[in-house]
């Protein structure tokens, strides 16, 4: 059987996030309270559209809720996505309800009240306006673990202070770990005794924002 | 403010929202000695208070825990959700109770579909339109009975 999606608020998001999520197979309904919104999101095949409030109970229950294996509440406003969720697990016994919180601050509040998974979009955003601007030397950093955790690749030059050393010669911070070099096209996991060379990408695991010290330390930046 | 410090759990009453109803009883329990702080994120909202009010106001969004922080709402022993928005109730409301542990918190609810996000917690619903619908049938009840006796 098709897994059954369920999308409330915000346009562009439901509008991307559905195609995504029938492309997958799910089978999905999207709820938006704007007439006009709506018209355009019916245009995606096969997306079931609900023109609403889903902070209302009897709107939830228009659009099946009770059937959702997901619920994702995408709205701009903190309140309203938590009374979706809070809906959807407590009276339409969703099973994973998931919701886009703009406070950062109550990320752990949304958690505490029950919502399965609280994807912060203020913190992503600055996370990633910060790698953009500031970071030059990482080609890629993945948050991941509520963005705790974080796995970067750090290309290794000519002038980086690492290079030529063994990797336990390398100051690291005690919550980083060097997780994988690749050398050319091998993929080697490295030992403390392992030398580092110029043109190497390494790729850091490391927890509570240390990757910025660890990176200063291997390529001087 | 640092009266309050002192003595925890003294009478202290943080109102959210200074509409019709939160002016009301912002003026009635500052009148009768409580403290009381009315919060309310539109600085005109306050032009509706009696001149004599003598509590605090604080102008802010209470779904901001920082702003709820300012008011002392550790301090509080009753907090009473009244804006016009069920949503922002329930968020603060909810912040109230699990995050700082208010004693007494109550909550205008508009509509009584929502009551089942309030179960679980230990608060109090106020429901307009549950209210009216039982005052007004019990008027068409009482209107009934004169018929009858004439």
């Amino acid at each position: 059987m098709k897994k059954r999606a369920l999308l409330i608020g915000s346009f562009n998001k439901a509008r991307s996030l559905a195609s995504s999520l029938i492309k997958k197979g799910y089978h999905v309904t999207a709820i938006n309270s704007n007439y006009q919104d709506c018209l355009a999101l019916a245009e995606i095949d096969s997306l079931t559209v609900i023109n609403g409030d889903g902070t209302k109970p009897f709107i939830l229950d228009e659009a099946n809720a009770q059937n959702a294996d997901i619920a994702i509440a995408l709205s701009q406003r903190d309140d309203n996505n938590l009374v979706i969720c809070e809906l959807c697990k407590k009276k339409f016994n969703v099973k994973k309800t998931v919701a886009i919180v703009n406070d950062p601050k109550k990320t752990e509040f949304f958690h505490k009240m029950g919502i399965d998974s609280v994807v912060c979009s203020t913190s992503a955003i600055t996370g990633i306006i910060e790698q953009q601007a500031f970071m030059d030397e990482i080609a890629i950093t993945i948050p991941i673990g509520e963005g705790h955790i974080s796995i970067a690749e750090v290309p290794i030059t000519q002038t980086s202070p690492a290079v030529g050393k063994k990797l336990w010669e390398v100051n690291l911070p005690k919550e980083v770990i060097v997780g994988c070099i690749l050398r050319h096209e091998h993929n080697m996991i490295p030992r403390g005794d392992t030398r580092i060379l110029a043109g190497d990408m390494l790729v850091l695991i490391s927890s509570d924002k240390q990757e910025t010290v660890a990176i200063k330390e291997l390529t001087g930046r | 403010m640092e009266l309050f410090k002192s003595h925890k759990n003294s009478d202290y009453t943080i109102i959210i929202g200074c509409g019709r109803l939160g002016t009301g009883l912002a003026d009635s329990l500052s009148d009768s000695g409580g403290n009381v702080m009315v919060i309310d994120n539109d600085k005109d909202a306050f032009r509706k208070m009696s001149s004599s009010y003598g509590g605090l106001t604080l102008i802010g969004d209470a779904t901001d825990i920082d702003i709820l922080k300012e008011a002392q709402i550790e301090n509080a022993n009753a907090v009473v959700c009244v804006t016009n928005n069920d949503n922002t109730n329930i968020m603060v409301a909810q912040i109230a109770k699990e995050l700082f542990k208010v004693k007494h918190v109550i909550s205008r609810l508009y509509d009584p579909e929502r009551e089942c996000l309030y179960r679980e917690f230990d608060i109090a619903t106020i429901c307009p339109a549950v209210l009216s619908a039982n005052e007004i049938s019990k008027l068409l009840g009482n209107a009934k009975k004169e018929d009858e006796v004439e």
